[in-house]
């Protein structure tokens, strides 16, 4: 296999690893030293050619190779049976309507949520159960991490060059999670996109707001009610690019779940309930209605585990959620 | 044994471009304003065209708004822009994504042949220059706009059609031969 990347030597292990630091390639962690070995395992476990180009960003002039998708996925910590999603992933994000541009230099530091569908999260252990969100599931941090690093590295995304958050973010770290889709009957994301319940999908959001909250309410209206309410107090960006398939996405913890199943109500029952609540007319200066073309715009995610009444809703930056199915060779 | 690695990043290079040819002054051309919609900034455009049409003869003014602050125009926007426009200015170049999309903006209208320029905040300077040097033209002159007007475009509607006034020697120098 012929890679075409420029090549560093160094002694060892240790000094590849400062000079990856030094050459300011890193997320302020240590990185796997990429060896073309190591790159290679990776091209081959996502069946494609170094040079496929998974996508551009035309603002930047900039070409994102499956090559160079994988040095930086050996630089994450990604096992070769990872890479699959990782490729889809960065397709993902270079959709247009992803808003690569806009959503890695924005002043609000916005990040993005990978979030996986189907059978790919047993077969890599990407966890969507308790602390899911958090450190500790290798599949989750290094291929969220990969994308962070393609973003960094490939894309320009540095502190003080294109990134010009003010704060920015630790979700900038990594953040990648799964469905958890066996905890009960609810439609899954993929399946509900229109994919084949087979299909293995990555769906990547950016991320405006994380917004965790918890409510006691033992009736599903009270639950949707704080749902919403917490959403539109935060309001969510507008624009004419992104139309109508401006969506948010709201992760339903396993309290709340259980509740609702227990009244009866499908996915699509509380997509249909959110819709109503977060469409409604402004009511104040703290109250924003959100312009939500359908109730398909709340994609709603089942996650987490048990024990707080806790639920999670993303608002995104100027950009719409986008999809992309995993191919494994 | 020593130990080989890659480099991960884009290894793009660009060589650059020639910018587009000034004309001597600014009499009798059509100005085309490419703008992003960030707060009162669109008042700004409209001021400072005011300014070059009464002060510089400028003979007509053709003025986009794009459909989000950090994307390209829409093509029948791009088609307006360069069908009409002899000079352009684009901006406002306030917030993260959106100034270097402007500076994007600028230069791709300096390779369609339409001498432009990009107006910016000084907050967002580093940013436009990461860009120009992405595209080969760390140099590209921009017109700067500093503190203590805010860089988002949150400005009351005198310290928009003041700027206006303010920027206006360095519009007239940037698109001039």
């Amino acid at each position: 296999m012929t890679l075409a990347s420029t090549t560093l030597t160094h002694d060892d292990h240790i000094e590849a690893i400062e000079a990856y630091h030094g050459l300011g390639w890193t997320d302020g962690l240590p990185v796997i030293p990429p060896t073309p070995e190591a790159v290679e395992a990776m091209l081959v476990a996502g069946g494609v050619d170094g040079s496929e180009v998974l996508g551009t960003v035309p603002t930047r002039q900039v070409t994102v190779t499956a090559e160079k998708a994988g040095v930086n996925a050996v630089m994450a910590g990604c096992l070769p049976e990872h890479f699959p999603v990782v490729l889809a992933a960065v397709r993902a994000l270079l959709q247009p309507l992803a808003n690569p541009h806009s959503t890695t230099a924005t002043l609000a530091g916005s990040s993005h949520a990978v979030i996986v569908n189907g059978p790919a999260r047993d077969r890599l252990g990407i966890f969507g159960g308790q602390a899911c969100l958090g450190p500790g599931f290798r599949a989750n941090a290094s291929i969220g991490r990969a994308l962070r690093l393609v973003i960094r590295n490939v894309l320009r995304t540095v502190p003080g060059g294109l990134d010009r958050a003010t704060f920015s973010s630790p979700l900038r770290y990594s953040f990648c999670f799964a469905e958890n889709e066996q905890f009960s009957d609810w439609t899954p994301l993929h399946v509900q996109l229109g994919y084949q319940r087979d299909d293995s999908v990555v769906t990547v959001q950016s991320v405006m707001r994380l917004l965790p909250f918890i409510e006691f309410a033992t009736e599903p209206e009270g639950i949707v009610e704080s749902l919403s309410d917490i959403a539109r107090t935060n309001g969510m960006g507008r624009d004419e690019f992104v139309g109508d398939a401006r969506s948010v996405v709201v992760l339903i913890g396993q309290e709340h779940q259980l509740r609702m199943l227990d009244s009866g109500w499908t996915k699509e029952a509380v997509q249909a309930a959110l819709w109503e609540q977060m469409t409604q007319p402004t009511r104040g200066k703290i109250d924003k209605q959100l312009v939500l073309a359908h109730p398909a715009n709340v994609l709603v995610v089942a996650a987490g585990g048990p024990g707080l009444a806790e639920s999670c809703v993303i608002t995104p930056h100027l950009s719409a959620p986008t999809h992309e199915r995993v191919v494994f060779p | 044994m020593p130990l080989i690695t890659l480099d991960p990043t884009d290894e793009g290079t660009s060589t650059g471009f020639a910018l587009a040819p000034r004309p001597a002054s600014l009499h009798g051309q059509t100005l085309g304003i490419v703008a992003n919609g960030l707060g009162l900034s669109e008042l700004f455009f409209d001021a400072l065209a005011e300014q070059l049409t009464k002060w510089d003869g400028i003979a007509a003014t053709e003025k986009v708004v794009k459909p989000s602050v950090a994307v390209p125009p829409w093509p029948a926007q791009w088609e307006q822009i360069t069908g009409s426009a002899t000079v352009a200015i684009t901006g406002f170049g306030g917030c993260g994504s959106c100034s270097t999309r402007s500076m994007r903006d600028a230069l791709d209208l300096e390779v369609a042949g339409i001498p432009a320029v990009c107006i910016v905040h000084t907050a967002l300077v580093p940013a436009v220059r990461a860009l120009a040097r992405l595209a080969g033209v760390p140099d590209y002159p921009i017109v700067e706009v500093g503190y203590p007007l805010n860089p988002t475009a949150m400005w009351t509607h005198d310290e928009a059609n003041e700027l206006a006034g303010q920027v206006l020697d360095g519009v007239r120098a940037r698109l001039t031969a």
